[in-house]
């Protein structure tokens, strides 16, 4: 009998060899649902106010979300959360739907987008088996007195096109630009930093110290929808159940 | 009784380029009508580039509507041309005469309104020739092969091509009938489009010879074609859309819808040019019988689709086949789809009075275009609303008021176009049907008088 | 313009483009021919039957020992559902020709109708056969099962596969049996008094008349019987697969499959009518009736359904090639390019290189030797592609489970496995001979009628023949 092995990290498109591979672990029991991680997403990317109105058209633009489930009948219900956002598949289903390369891998494990070369056909969005994309529907607008809020690191995107996580890129190319190592830690995503209950951590999994490295392997690791063989590079862990203590 | 009517020569020439020469009253109501409403879908499609796909219905997790419905539709409705054309001329099946250029033209017409529909649906439509063209445009980017949406145009403009050369070649013997009647500058443009033509024994050769080529290059084209708009769906990931049975399904289930279309519109022709003599109840008799058997066809692959989803009764695939069967809207709208595209038409079309009853056969095959119409929405929106085991996502859909006037849009400008189109080329090719009544002959067997063919 | 008519001379009498077309015969000059062939029995005729006798003998002594050895492992039936698999998609699909050429109008089919059909008689076989593989199977709970939740006795879990089956034997014997009555009436009253044959074709034809009545039912009926034995067909193909090939495998969820099946059953049914026609040509002296006419009109479809075929294996593999989904990629391991990749490679190119390789040229197709030559290859390419098909699946260890984690080995046929594969299609030809002295291999009526509707007239300065077309 012979099993097929997947490579872990498939050879990257690049030349060089990879010095980073961005990982995240999402523990789910340490999650209150407090949606910080949320607010300061979109602080952090400029992504514009979702109003009511985008609520009632199902187009909220969310880069990471709080998914919340019921569990059981009442009145045993449970309310159970977990959070979804970008998995930067290594086997993204995403990439080689797109006509134009708007979206490809790079070689740190990123799953990068690319606004200029999006045309939006849109087909990446229905790849992806996470719902983590967003598409532009109109033009952002923000309130006049807004503007200057607006994170001059990030591109404001156009109608049109599509977006999503890309693990706060812009802050990754900040600590790592021109340095060989960067420390555990040193810096990390919005959304990890934000976390109040360190849910959320942010890590080089090619550091084998690192804290991302560690907790992937706890006991409890797991991946989201691993069946279709994405190889997502988020480690998200299982709650531990109250009762079963 | 089966008779084949005896048409001379000039009679020909005359009936059927009577509109070619004469503009009827009718012709002018009518096509300004459909002028208006094609007006009006583009200025919906100037609207839509200018304010962005806010217009449209689709959000989070619908991002394919019913734009891409009816590209698919339409898609599906160019491949009667060259199922009647390529597949009967090289059967050398006769009752193929009569229908070849109306069925060939509404190829043409109908790829070129689907092209549109991908452009509309784009997010940013100025930038399509970034996707469409194999070429890197000063960018340092070629478009990715791996794209099943680079297949897409590749497939299309390849197909379009080549039907826009089968009409053509096909209407050059026609172009000179014309020139040789038409005076002033009308002369000259139909003498610059026959190319010389003068009926030469060598000319009729080649242009058989191209005829036969142009039949059996088309056809792996034809296939092809609407292969590649189900591997869109087919090789992505979402359930529902990724069925290996797709490509098959598709292109049988687009023979049905456009050879019914094709039937429509043959009716329509024959009220409308009033082409009594040309289109006979045989015809839409062996259009009929040629239908039964593809819609036969498409319902196993059909049935073979549910069954192997439900296969091994995975929650991902029985959510989606829940909503599509058992919730309204979409259990109606499956219901109504199954009964237009399959009950009604198998079962009437089995009766050889209704196959050869032109109104019977005319809201029939428009039943089994609404129902294919709606079996493309039905593949296409309930896999999208309810995907995956993410529930908390999960979403519905209604087309905007914008979708609606372009779909409907869409309708008016093909019609529109094939009017165009047989105001100025005869829509019954003139040279095929002289050579059918050349090759008309009757054997006498026992006491009755049967017609046959002279086969070499 | 229309040309005059002009009755041709004399058939036979060399005309300038006479010389493609097979001589014309009169209905009784076919009748007496066929009925004479019919009633010989030569030497050669019974040293074939005795060699293929004996091989079956040995298959089903093969068969008896793998019984004894018990079912309980399904790798050890895995030859056996093969050959199965091969009679269902090579032998039974043949009547599928005939039905289908009937309704298409094709008059090149006259001859060859009645010989398609007869092969269809292996259904029986395949009958037969079906019992020891329902045995083979293992436990539907747990499994996916093509007949869901379906309602049948618990003794008797495969119920309906066995009813499928049954009645597409029934079906195929009547499609048969029906449009042989004109001829076995034609035997009873030709025959001599007194001969067993004239009994034997005095009973089977159950005192019909050629009356307008009895003509209209078998026209309408035939196109009937013909319709529900595709339609049917199809059905069993996608029960035989799903049963034995889809459902032994964790997560193969191929909506494909059956079709592919299908499309494989018309190609090796049009072949194995080709490589009858051949045999009947040279060794059984029918050569007036399958000309080049027959082999060069039925080329077309073969090539045709070859390109089919190769399509619907291209769609499908494409949809798990790009899927990238583990389980789908260790199916592409186990069906394509792993351990089977030796079959299913040369499948590929007996079934589909092969035949777009040789048919791509009119001269091949437009002789005798050519169709015969791919036929045959054709039939060889189905044989390993439903081995490929069959073997592997059942050769697996787990047919349980969520997702196919392992891929099973290549699995060699034993002395057994190849006794059995040898043996049950001996026996399949073994019945087309037998069933081949009950009702005359070749349709007089059919083949009268189509005398009937041509004739010869002049057209322009070519002779050319003129085919009625009948209503």
């Amino acid at each position: 009998m012979t099993t097929l092995q997947f490579q872990e990290n498939p050879t990257p498109t690049t030349q060089r060899p990879p010095r980073h591979h961005w990982n995240m672990v999402v523990d789910i029991d340490r999650c209150t649902s407090c949606r910080a991680c949320v607010i300061a997403c979109e602080a952090e990317n400029n992504i514009p106010i979702n109003t009511e109105d985008r609520f009632t058209q199902q187009r909220v633009n969310q880069w990471i979300r709080i998914e919340r489930y019921w569990e059981g009948e009442f009145p045993n219900v449970k309310a159970r959360y977990i959070p979804m956002l970008c998995q930067h598949c290594d086997n993204a289903p995403c990439e080689p739907v797109c006509p134009v390369y708007a979206t490809y891998h790079n070689n740190e494990g990123l799953n990068v987008q690319v606004y200029n070369r999006c045309v939006g056909t849109r087909y990446c969005a229905n790849a992806c088996p996470y719902h983590a994309r967003n598409f532009n529907y109109w033009e952002p607008v923000w309130p006049e007195d807004f503007r200057n809020y607006l994170n001059p690191d990030v591109t404001i995107r156009s109608r049109g096109i599509m977006e999503k996580c890309t693990f706060c890129v812009q802050r990754i190319r900040r600590a790592t630009r021109g340095r060989q190592d960067v420390a555990d830690g040193a810096f990390a995503p919005a959304c990890v930093q934000a976390c109040p209950s360190d849910a959320l951590v942010f890590g080089d999994i090619l550091d084998e110290n690192s804290k991302v490295a560690k907790l992937s392997k706890n006991e409890r690791h797991y991946m989201v929808r691993e069946v279709l063989g994405t190889l997502p590079s988020i480690t998200y862990l299982k709650k531990v159940e109250a009762d079963a203590l | 009784m089966y008779y084949r009517r005896t048409v001379s020569d000039a009679q020909i020439n005359r009936e059927l380029l009577d509109v070619v020469f004469r503009t009827p009253v009718w012709w002018v109501v009518i096509v300004s009508i459909l002028g208006l409403l094609v007006a009006v879908f583009m200025s919906t499609f100037g609207l839509l580039m200018n304010q962005g796909l806010g217009l449209t219905g689709l959000n989070r997790p619908v991002f394919w509507g019913f734009l891409i419905t009816n590209f698919i539709f339409w898609v599906g409705i160019s491949h009667a041309g060259v199922m009647i054309s390529a597949i009967l001329r090289l059967s050398q099946a006769e009752w193929r005469r009569p229908m070849v250029r109306a069925a060939e033209t509404m190829t043409v017409f109908s790829l070129m309104t689907a092209l549109l529909m991908p452009v509309m649906h784009a997010g940013r439509p100025w930038r399509i020739f970034y996707w469409v063209f194999p070429y890197d445009f000063a960018r340092g980017i070629w478009p990715d092969v791996r794209s099943p949406l680079v297949w897409d145009p590749t497939a299309i403009i390849t197909y379009l091509t080549s039907s826009s050369l089968f009409v053509f070649t096909a209407l050059i013997p026609d172009f000179a009938v014309i020139r040789d009647r038409a005076t002033g500058w009308r002369k000259a443009i139909y003498g610059a489009l026959a190319m010389n033509w003068r009926g030469t024994p060598q000319q009729w050769k080649l242009q058989g010879i191209a005829g036969i080529l142009l039949s059996a290059l088309i056809l792996p084209v034809f296939v092809s074609v609407h292969s590649i708009v189900s591997w869109d769906f087919g090789v992505s990931l979402v359930p529902g859309w990724h069925v290996s049975v797709f490509a098959p399904y598709f292109v049988i289930g687009a023979v049905l819808s456009g050879v019914s279309a094709v039937l429509t519109l043959m009716i329509l022709m024959r009220f409308l040019f009033k082409l009594q003599n040309y289109i006979w109840e045989e015809h839409i008799d062996a259009l009929g019988r040629l239908l039964i058997v593809v819609a036969i066809g498409w319902h196993f692959l059909f049935w073979l689709d549910i069954v192997f989803a439900l296969w091994t009764a995975e929650s991902v695939e029985t959510t989606y086949w829940q909503l599509r069967l058992l919730t309204p809207p979409w259990s109606w709208l499956f219901l109504l789809f199954y009964v237009f595209s399959f009950v009604i038409p198998t079962s009437l079309w089995l009766f050889r009075k209704v196959r050869r009853s032109f109104v019977w056969m005319f809201w029939i095959s428009i039943l089994v275009n609404i129902g294919m119409f709606l079996e493309r929405l039905i593949i296409i929106v309930p896999p999208l609303m309810n995907k995956d085991a993410f529930t908390f996502q999960f979403g519905t859909y209604r087309p905007s008021i914008v979708e609606l006037i372009i779909v409907g849009g869409t309708f008016a400008l093909v019609a529109f176009l094939l009017l165009m189109f047989g105001k100025f080329f005869p829509l019954i090719p003139l040279w095929e049907e002289k050579e059918g009544q050349r090759l008309v002959e009757t054997v006498k067997v026992g006491n009755v008088e049967v017609p046959a063919m002279i086969k070499e | 313009m229309h040309s005059k008519g002009h009755e041709a001379a004399h058939a036979g009498e060399h005309l300038h483009g006479l010389e493609d077309m097979p001589p014309i015969m009169t209905h009784e000059e076919v009748s007496r021919d066929v009925i004479g062939r019919f009633t010989a029995v030569s030497w050669r005729y019974m040293a074939v039957m005795g060699v293929l006798a004996l091989l079956f003998a040995i298959g089903l002594v093969a068969f008896v020992i793998r019984a004894v050895g018990g079912f309980d492992d399904t790798s050890d039936w895995g030859y056996f559902v093969a050959t199965m698999g091969f009679l269902t998609t090579a032998f039974v699909s043949a009547p599928i020709v005939s039905a289908g050429l009937r309704f298409t109008k094709a008059h090149w089919r006259r001859p060859l109708a009645r010989l398609a059909e007869i092969h269809g008689v292996t259904a029986l076989l395949v009958l037969l056969m079906v019992i020891p593989a329902l045995a083979a199977l293992p436990d539907p709970v747990g499994r996916a099962d093509i007949w869901f939740d379906f309602p049948s006795p618990d003794w008797f879990p495969h119920m309906w596969t066995m009813i499928a089956m049954a009645a597409l034997a029934l079906c195929t014997v009547a499609l048969l049996w029906m449009h042989a009555l004109p001829d076995l009436a034609n035997a009873r009253d030709h025959l001599p008094q007194g001969k067993v044959r004239r009994n034997v074709a005095s009973f089977l034809s159950m005192g019909v008349i050629g009356t307008v009545r009895f003509w209209r039912v078998l026209y309408r009926g035939g196109l009937l019987l013909g319709a529900l034995y595709i339609m049917m067909y199809m059905a069993v193909q996608t029960i035989l697969s799903a049963e034995w090939s889809l459902g032994m495998v964790p997560s193969w969820k191929d909506s494909m499959f059956p079709a592919y099946q299908v499309m494989k059953g018309l190609q090796a049914g049009t072949a194995v009518v080709v490589v009858t026609m051949f045999v009947l040509r040279t060794w059984g002296g029918y050569e007036k009736y399958f000309g080049i006419d027959q082999f060069w009109s039925i080329a077309k479809p073969l090539l045709a359904f070859s390109l089919l075929w190769f399509y619907m294996w291209f769609a499908s593999f494409i949809t798990f090639w790009y899927g990238r989904q583990p389980s789908e990629i260790n199916l592409i391991q186990m069906l394509f390019l792993g351990p089977w990749a030796v079959p299913f490679f040369s499948s590929m190119l007996l079934n589909f290189l092969f035949p777009l390789g040789m048919f791509i040229w009119n001269p091949i197709r437009k002789s005798i030797v050519g169709p015969t030559v791919v036929a045959a290859a054709v039939l060889l390419g189905a044989l390993i592609d439903q081995v490929r098909v069959y073997v592997a699946p059942m050769s697996l260890n787990n047919h349980f489970g969520h997702v196919l984690a392992e891929v099973p080995v290549f699995q060699w046929p034993n002395i057994l496995d190849i006794a059995i594969v040898v043996g049950f299609i001996s026996g399949a030809i073994l019945l087309f001979t037998l069933v081949a002295k009950l009702v005359p291999v070749v349709s007089i009526w059919e083949v009268g009628e189509g005398l009937r509707l041509v004739k010869v007239r002049k057209f322009h300065n070519r002779w050319v023949r003129v085919i009625a077309k009948s209503h």
